[in-house]
């Protein structure tokens, strides 16, 4: 089946890049850890601050490394390498790359979140986090992953998807119910915000982390957001006359 | 057997393809030669679905080619003008991907990948990455990728470019053994000599049109069998005869340096292209 094939190309590059893979997905999250969590120690709603950064610094930490293991790389691959014609010629049905190339990315998100799982342990912290979170990690990577490949085919060079991760991924990052709740966010932009699929996923895992809940909608939301961008990406891969 | 009816491609208002009518009966070598900017690589860029068409269809073996068609794609492989491949993977990896993107059995991907690596002289460089290959090594291994799904049709875009002349006669051998065995090949390539030297049939393109298909042989008999290379004040002129009766009746006038020989396929290429060019 094509989905194992782009898999098994994911497992190849995951396993030359290893400690590139895992040293880039450890740094930038456990700054954020140190400095917020445990150089400014604050509390919030009378908890250790650190109690409602860890879900947060999870999110988009699997955000990060889901969409980046799939935009720079499939870009590279199009634009530069060539090498996505390799399998826009084969036989290997289209919609298996893309939904090889979203599950492959959620892997590799869930593998980022995990590292930061694994690295705030020794910290007591009460969090539980258990399959729902888990699941919600990978279907945060899986529509960060499906981002990802409608990114990197709308670039038209190599510079575009950096770009992109500047002025979206950047700021959502920061914004997205991760160091600090969308409430205070005010108005529209507030709900804006709180629309969008990080807010969803740190809230969900924040949640499921302070009391075992789960908010069946924010997992619809995350699934509608999902289907929206696969279908954007199916539409490209089928339909662009000059991909 | 492919053929395309009415095949137009256009980027934004510069048409690249024209109203391209082509048949290219199964079993058959065919080349597709015409100047930088003819429609070559769009033309093959269009038979292997990296682009779509804006006008008419691709039929293979009658059945409408399109990017939802893994059923006809099954029967193609390509080798593009650039290095399409994956620079960090080393020959085996991309051999192994090839094969399971063409839904092969592994342990036949990895017999066969012996094989042509060992027949193409790239065997002992198997673990090394592409981005450490030179460049005649990794056409070779183009080669050997898309040999790997054993096709019935080959699309080669320039497949000699930047080979040495010895790596170029061995892939001319190549390419007729598989011929031989009823592989329909179309080509296209700035070697006139490689042309001639393969293809039943050519045809000429020019600003996305198609201007003549005919024999490599019917084109040099059109233009004239004999040559006349004349060396003037104003540089190389070349003079085509049509018997060699005609050409040394013709030599025997001329004062100065004079050559007499047989007309080639790129006298035809360069006739045509100069033609153009003073039209211009």
């Amino acid at each position: 089946m094509g989905i194992l094939t782009i898999l098994w190309e994911k497992w190849v590059e995951f396993r030359r890049d290893f400690y590139k893979i895992t040293l880039a997905a450890m740094i930038a999250p456990l700054m954020y850890l140190i400095v917020f969590g445990m150089g400014i120690q604050t509390s919030s709603h009378g908890e250790p601050y650190l109690n409602f950064l860890i879900p947060g610094v999870v999110s988009l930490t699997t955000m990060n490394g889901s969409f980046n293991a799939i935009a720079q790389n499939l870009n590279v691959q199009r634009l530069y390498e060539k090498a996505f014609d390799q399998v826009m010629i084969s036989p290997t049905p289209l919609w298996q790359f893309i939904a090889g190339q979203i599950i492959g990315g959620s892997l590799r998100g869930l593998y980022a979140g995990g590292i930061i799982l694994l690295l705030t342990m020794p910290i007591e912290t009460g969090l539980v986090f258990n399959g729902w979170s888990f699941l919600v990690m990978f279907l945060n990577g899986a529509v960060f992953s499906a981002i990802g490949v409608v990114v990197s085919f709308l670039a038209k060079n190599h510079a575009d998807v950096p770009r992109f991760s500047n002025y979206i991924i950047m700021p959502m990052a920061f914004l997205c119910n991760t160091f600090f709740s969308t409430e205070k966010i005010p108005g529209f932009l507030g709900n804006f915000v709180a629309a969008l699929p990080l807010s969803q996923t740190s809230h969900l895992i924040r949640t499921i982390a302070s009391s075992g809940a789960v908010n069946y909608i924010s997992i619809l939301i995350l699934t509608a957001y999902l289907v929206a961008f696969s279908v954007a990406a199916s539409w490209f891969i089928y339909k662009k006359k000059n991909l | 057997m492919i053929e395309t009816k009415n095949l137009t491609k256009k980027f934004d208002d510069f048409t690249a393809v024209d109203s391209l009518d082509l048949r290219i009966e199964t079993g058959e070598f065919f080349g597709l030669l015409g100047p930088n900017g003819a429609g070559k690589t769009t033309t093959i860029s269009l038979l292997s679905t990296l682009l779509l068409p804006t006008e008419g269809q691709i039929l293979i073996d009658g059945q409408t080619l399109g990017r939802n068609r893994p059923d006809l794609k099954r029967k193609i492989s390509v080798i593009t003008q650039e290095y399409s491949m994956r620079q960090d993977m080393n020959m085996d990896e991309i051999m192994e991907y090839q094969g399971r993107l063409y839904f092969m059995p592994r342990k036949e991907i990895k017999v066969k990948t012996e094989e042509l690596l060992d027949f193409c002289g790239l065997l002992p460089f198997r673990k090394r990455t592409v981005r450490k290959l030179s460049g005649g090594m990794k056409r070779k291994l183009m080669v050997c990728r898309a040999l790997l799904t054993s096709p019935e049709i080959l699309l080669l875009d320039e497949p000699t470019a930047g080979m040495d002349a010895l790596s170029r006669r061995q892939m001319w051998n190549l390419l007729r053994q598989l011929n031989g065995k009823n592989l329909t090949i179309l080509l296209t390539t700035h070697y006139m000599e490689e042309a001639q030297s393969l293809c039943n049939r050519v045809a000429l393109m020019d600003h996305g049109k198609l201007e003549e298909i005919n024999t490599p042989a019917g084109l040099i008999e059109r233009l004239g069998k004999y040559t006349v290379d004349q060396e003037t004040p104003e540089g190389a002129k070349s003079h085509y005869f049509h018997s060699r009766s005609e050409a040394i009746a013709f030599l025997s006038s001329l004062d100065g340096q004079c050559t007499l020989r047989e007309t080639t396929l790129e006298d035809v290429f360069v006739e045509r292209a100069g033609r153009h060019l003073m039209q211009r």
